[in-house]
């Protein structure tokens, strides 16, 4: 009786979320690759056809958006993950009597993007902060020799926001799993005569690689897929995938939807892309270990 | 030697943390701001009066506080319902299909919610969920359930099912065994799963704006119009606001229902 119960509980305890995650996730992904392919019949469109993807894919706006996220993604996700890998095993280290630290370097963590946001205007505009500091200091003359770091092509604005919410996120996973780290490890290499260096590099870096690796993914995925900040900070030109996505959903010109379901999809297909290429490394380093 | 490294580190720690705090600093400054010309460095004068505009009930500023609060506890509420069980599932039994559950509920916080949102939108309209509050509720689920769920897991990864077993050799029912052994071991980790759950909704603006259609204003909706418009001072008030909201939501539960040395990172994925 109890085995026979067994069988079939997991599941029924797992229905709601099956439910919810399917009809919504799942239903939406479905729908959404549906309409990329011509499938609208709101709009009387019932064809299957290419013809979305053929067009969305070679024109050049397209294209540029991709780039353009690649890059802010990557640059911002990488150095997030250092600079938030360093903190974390700085933290690790500090004696006790720091420990408010501790507490504190979450707070961004909390801190919503469009706030984010909001401190670099404070800061990054002509009239911001920096600028202010800058002319007090005697480097720059005038309003107008401060480089212009939002609503610019390079992403600087967009790509600080990701920083200062994504170091202490991936901070805080990485000292997690640091912390969890048994400590006879580093205390045997000690005894062998490894440096810090060696501990950290042979360590504690590869044990901690897996965490590491998981953060960097959602921080890519988070800031490849994110709106709001791109919309907020972003040039006229390029823009990022998602907002190119959103306005071409929002047209009044209904026909520009398909588009826009086009790009959905491909922006789900990166990051699909991206969890796989994770699965393999992630094998392919604990198969050496 | 040692000490020159530790001296190091602590210079390095504490510069890096003022880099991610000291925004916030400059914040609280320009939310009491009257005028600011550049190139000075402090305001020349300071003011009230984005605080008395934000606590005017005419321009819905804590309307919209509330409304928030309603739909992050909404959320809160129903992913809890939906992860406990869903948590018990993937920390305690071993079943065909395991692991593509897991993808499958970790996909979410990987795959764009503007992606999915937008597909399912259409949806949405047609069983009349848009532009309501119930739809903006049930569409928070995707970026939150994933969070929930899988904190519950690790919960029951480490609380186990012997316990449980052990009330039922006893004779105890199903729901005595969950309210007097299942749910005292796993409390610590369901409030960890709430104050997840409740800040992701709270935050949320892109798939309240969209489901929601301008009908159901949240904090992050009234919030994002003047960050656009540069109205630094008003913007740089709600921004407070909402900031001390989190956080006295978050230090309150933390404070309820964990004891001290519970009180660690659940965050973790």
């Amino acid at each position: 009786m109890w085995k026979r119960r067994s069988l079939w509980e997991p599941y029924l305890l797992l229905l709601p979320a099956l439910v919810v995650l399917g009809g919504l996730f799942v239903g939406g992904v479905v729908l959404g690759v549906a309409q990329s392919f011509g499938y609208f019949p709101l709009l009387g469109l019932k064809e299957f056809t290419l013809k979305y993807y053929t067009e969305i894919l070679s024109s050049s706006e397209f294209l540029d958006a991709l780039g353009y996220s690649l890059y802010i993604s990557i640059i911002s996700s990488v150095v997030a993950v250092v600079l938030g890998v360093f903190l974390a095993y700085q933290l690790a280290k500090l004696p006790k009597k720091h420990s408010i630290v501790k507490l504190i370097y979450k707070l961004p963590i909390i801190v919503p993007h469009i706030i984010a946001t909001l401190l670099v205007f404070l800061f990054f505009t002509q009239s911001g902060l920096l600028s202010r500091i800058l002319y007090n200091l005697g480097l720059i003359e005038q309003l107008e020799s401060f480089p212009a770091l939002v609503f610019d092509k390079q992403g600087i604005g967009i790509i600080f926001v990701y920083l200062w919410k994504e170091i202490p996120f991936v901070a805080l996973i990485t000292y997690t799993v640091l912390k969890h780290i048994n400590t006879s490890f580093e205390e045997v290499a000690a005894n062998l005569g490894a440096n810090h260096r060696q501990i950290f590099w042979h360590i504690y870096l590869p044990l901690s690689l897996p965490s590491i690796g998981s953060a960097f993914i959602i921080v890519f995925a988070f800031s490849f897929g994110a709106f709001e900040i791109p919309f907020l900070l972003g040039p006229t030109y390029p823009k990022t995938l998602p907002v190119m996505a959103y306005q071409k959903y929002i047209s009044s010109d209904l026909m520009q939807r398909p588009y826009a379901m086009v790009i959905a999809v491909v922006l789900t297909l990166i990051c699909v892309a991206l969890i796989y290429l994770y699965k393999k490394s992630i094998d392919l380093v604990l198969r050496y270990n | 030697m040692e000490n020159r490294s530790k001296l190091l580190r602590l210079t390095l720690i504490y510069t890096l943390v003022f880099v991610l705090l000291f925004p916030l600093l400059v914040l609280v400054i320009w939310a009491f701001t009257g005028s600011w010309p550049w190139p000075n460095l402090l305001p020349q004068s300071w003011t009230l009066e984005g605080w008395k505009y934000f606590l005017n009930p005419v321009n819905g500023a804590l309307e919209a506080l509330k409304t928030s609060f309603l739909i992050g506890l909404g959320v809160t509420i129903l992913s809890l319902i939906i992860s406990i069980p869903a948590g018990k599932a993937l920390g305690i039994y071993d079943f065909p299909g395991k692991e593509i559950i897991k993808i499958l509920v970790l996909a979410p916080i990987i795959v764009p919610p503007l992606a999915v949102t937008l597909g399912i939108h259409i949806n949405f309209i047609k069983f009349g969920l848009s532009d309501s509050m119930m739809g903006v509720i049930i569409v928070h689920l995707i970026p939150t359930i994933p969070y929930s769920i899988r904190i519950l897991t690790h919960v029951f990864e480490g609380v186990g099912n012997k316990l449980e077993a052990q009330a039922q050799v006893l004779g105890a029912s199903m729901w005595q065994r969950f309210i007097h052994v299942t749910l005292p071991l796993i409390y610590p980790g369901i409030f960890s799963a709430g104050i997840m759950v409740f800040i992701v909704s709270f935050s949320q603006y892109f798939l309240t704006f969209l489901i929601g259609g301008g009908q159901v204003v949240t904090f992050p909706m009234v919030l994002f119009p003047l960050v656009n418009s540069g109205d630094r001072m008003l913007a740089a008030v709600y921004s407070l606001v909402f900031i001390l909201a989190a956080l006295i939501f978050t230090l309150i539960m933390e404070r309820l229902f964990k004891s001290g040395d519970e009180r660690s990172d659940h965050f973790y994925l």
